[in-house]
């Protein structure tokens, strides 16, 4: 005999009539493959326009192209992370709400600040992701005093999450609770 | 007994302090669980299409793909974030909470646990977390419908705020009792 | 109630009741104690005779380290032949006591600090030793000093507890107390590191004349090389050495820091627990006010008393 176990075996995956085999593709518009290399222009592109002051430019082309039909496992959609993170962190706390304000009243706004948003959750997914490995802290055990410190919340990637989280905050405000719908909706993720 | 009203002093005095520390960044995240878990509630009644006649919640079935949604991670550091996996007629929230050193692992582990084990009483309670986070709720469709939407909102934001309080009283509780514990042992010998 | 009392509160409350002339009855109890102790409180032969015995799982450690005299020096008379299954017996005749009522009293608490005097026995050997060598290292400088003296006397081991023990060694300058303890539970094993962390700091912070404390996980160096010491392979055992300097260990204060020393590993176990309990009280009243926040989500039901035009009330059908 051999040791499967019988009991764990996911029979509706061997149905090819069953729900759970449902080709979620389908659903999904065709999208243009995109390779990794104009993804990489595209980056070079906005950061050009980053470095000359044009910081809600720069953020509105990032957003217009999103790589959806970038093939997985090759980090184009990863890169193209980096690039609008990049965008948001050039901009000043205090502009934050009025850089979005244009975005969204130009041409295709509404779905620039959607996109914008599956960014923001990528991004706050992703840092989790790519940091648990270490995740686990040292006890403190210093002499006198150490032990009587305040939870204190700077710890590692926290700066990061908190210009995505008012970036997130402003959006919210701005294209309402909405986007947030669309994002969990929209089967092109980025 | 020690003074518990000596002790409780100091704790309040170190807690305050530690508050206005935390909730700069404190804020805009829960802001943003608040946002997004708003937007997840969106449930509706839905019979399960793998099996006639039975109603469950989808995000736990795991039976039908295209009921998934593209679930939401809201983080404000590697050690404090929310999974949100929303699905047609349900909603699993996942949270993280932060544990600094050991002292904190345990008395979450301990805190988290107790909670599980009455989670007949909390009805949207998880009885096992989500693997990689701490505490888990479960939100159908039953739920919203019997109860009030923005109040359980509410209710999942003030129970990450009150935990994490908790978390850290208990732990200077615990500070404060064994250095009260150990000079009174050792006052005899001066 | 903090610091642990040193003696047993029950057969010094029973005692007290019987020495001052309450009515002679039988007598038959089995009293338990810290470290697995226990007494044995009988009247075997009469109800005028009062039978104590003892039984401690570390007697035989004791004997080796002068236990028979002190117990002799202690109780001298009192001590009777030894009651099967204990390890030692004390009658009293309540016919023959000490005439004065303070006399009396102190026999009470003699006999209620069995276990203390038992268990006393090693350290007043360490302390004894200590001075002698004190007095000996005196006449040299430390570079000159003989072997023996700097080294110090030989280590002491109680077994007292089925996997801990205390180990005491004397040197010129010193006496070492270290006890061995094992945390059963990963809670305990934390919550303990807490508070050892404290013994530690306490010298540090406020009390600058307590014996010093050391913390560790790992068999101090005094103990390696001990026969039957066995190191622990997974770090559950922690070691706690109090060094007592010779200001702890003067004539005067010698008796209240033996008792003192004793009570540590129960006292600290027993806060331990009472932490736990407390945490626990706490979860308990803050899972109380999460219910009472997720149920005012639910929306009350209220169903109003409703009238027709002419004021008659009807209910509806369900």
């Amino acid at each position: 005999m051999t040791t499967t176990n019988w009991r764990t075996i996911n029979v509706d995956a061997l149905d090819p009539e069953s729900s759970y085999n449902f080709d979620l593709s389908t659903l999904t518009p065709q999208l243009a493959p995109v390779s990794t290399s104009s993804i990489q222009q595209l980056g070079n592109q906005v950061r050009q326009q980053l470095r000359s002051g044009d910081a809600e430019g720069a953020l509105r082309v990032a957003l217009s192209n999103p790589p959806y039909g970038a093939a997985a496992g090759e980090g184009g959609k990863d890169a193209h992370l980096a690039t609008v993170v990049e965008c948001l962190q050039s901009v000043k706390l205090a502009d934050v709400g009025r850089v979005l304000e244009r975005v969204y009243q130009g041409p295709g706004g509404v779905e620039c600040l959607d996109v914008l948003v599956k960014y923001l959750y990528k991004g706050m997914a992703q840092s989790t992701s790519s940091t648990t490995t270490n995740s686990r802290p040292a006890s403190s055990q210093g002499p006198g005093f150490s032990q009587i410190q305040a939870r204190t919340s700077v710890e590692g990637g926290g700066q990061a999450m908190s210009v995505l989280l008012s970036w997130h905050e402003k959006v919210i405000e701005i294209a309402g609770q909405g986007a947030i719908i669309r994002v969990m909706t929209d089967r092109r993720t980025v | 007994m020690p003074p518990d009203g000596k002790i409780e002093d100091g704790i309040q005095k170190t807690a305050t302090r530690a508050n206005i520390f935390r909730s700069q960044s404190l804020r805009p995240y829960l802001l943003c669980v608040r946002s997004s878990l708003t937007a997840a509630l969106s449930l509706s009644n839905f019979a399960s299409q793998a099996t006639e006649r039975h109603n469950v919640p989808e995000i736990e079935a795991q039976t039908s793909p295209e009921l998934l949604l593209n679930p939401l991670t809201i983080s404000r550091n590697e050690n404090e974030r929310v999974l949100i996996e929303p699905s047609v007629n349900s909603v699993r929230v996942s949270i993280k909470i932060k544990q600094a050193d050991e002292i904190e692992n345990i008395l979450v582990h301990k805190f988290t646990r107790f909670l599980t084990q009455r989670a007949e009483n909390f009805e949207i309670l998880r009885r096992k977390a989500v693997k990689g986070y701490d505490i888990s709720f479960l939100i159908t469709n039953f739920h919203t419908e019997e109860m009030l939407k923005h109040k359980l909102v509410d209710f999942v934001i003030q129970f990450m705020e009150d935990v994490d309080k908790e978390i850290s009283e208990m732990k200077l509780f615990l500070n404060a009792r064994a250095r009260f514990v150990a000079e009174s042992f050792l006052t005899p010998f001066d | 109630m903090l610091l642990l009392d040193y003696q047993n509160v029950l057969i010094q409350s029973l005692l007290t009741e019987r020495f001052s002339g309450a009515p002679p009855t039988s007598i038959d109890q089995v009293v338990s104690d810290f470290d697995g102790v226990t007494f044995h409180i009988s009247t075997p032969e009469s109800k005028n005779k009062i039978r104590i015995s003892m039984g401690i799982k570390c007697f035989k450690d004791l004997l080796q380290y002068g236990a028979d005299q002190q117990l002799q020096k202690e109780y001298g008379s009192y001590i009777t032949d030894i009651e099967p299954g204990y390890d030692f017996t004390l009658l009293v005749d309540l016919d023959n006591l000490p005439p004065s009522a303070e006399e009396r009293e102190s026999l009470v608490k003699s006999i209620s600090l069995l276990k203390r005097n038992a268990m006393a026995a090693p350290f007043e050997r360490a302390f004894d030793e200590h001075a002698e060598m004190a007095k000996e290292a005196s006449k040299y400088s430390s570079e000159t000093a003989p072997q023996g003296i700097k080294e110090g006397g030989e280590v002491m081991a109680i077994h007292y507890r089925e996997q801990e023990a205390i180990y005491i060694k004397a040197s010129h300058d010193r006496v070492t107390v270290i006890f061995s303890t094992i945390f059963t539970d990963e809670t305990d094993r934390i919550f303990g590191k807490v508070f050892l962390q404290e013994f530690v700091d306490a010298r540090r912070r406020a009390i600058q004349n307590a014996p010093q404390v050391l913390f560790r996980n790992e068999a101090p160096l005094e103990l390696q090389g001990i026969p039957g010491f066995r190191a622990s392979a997974k770090g559950e055992i922690g070691y706690i050495t109090f060094v007592l300097f010779p200001r702890h260990i003067t004539q005067q204060r010698r008796t209240d820091s033996i008792s003192h020393i004793q009570t540590f590993r129960d006292y600290f176990h027993y806060h331990i627990k009472a932490s736990k309990a407390y945490i626990h009280s706490r979860m308990r009243r803050r899972t109380a006010d999460f219910l009472q926040v997720l149920n005012r989500a639910r929306p009350e039901s209220e169903e109003k008393e409703r009238k027709t035009a002419s004021g008659r009330t009807f209910r509806v059908q369900g």
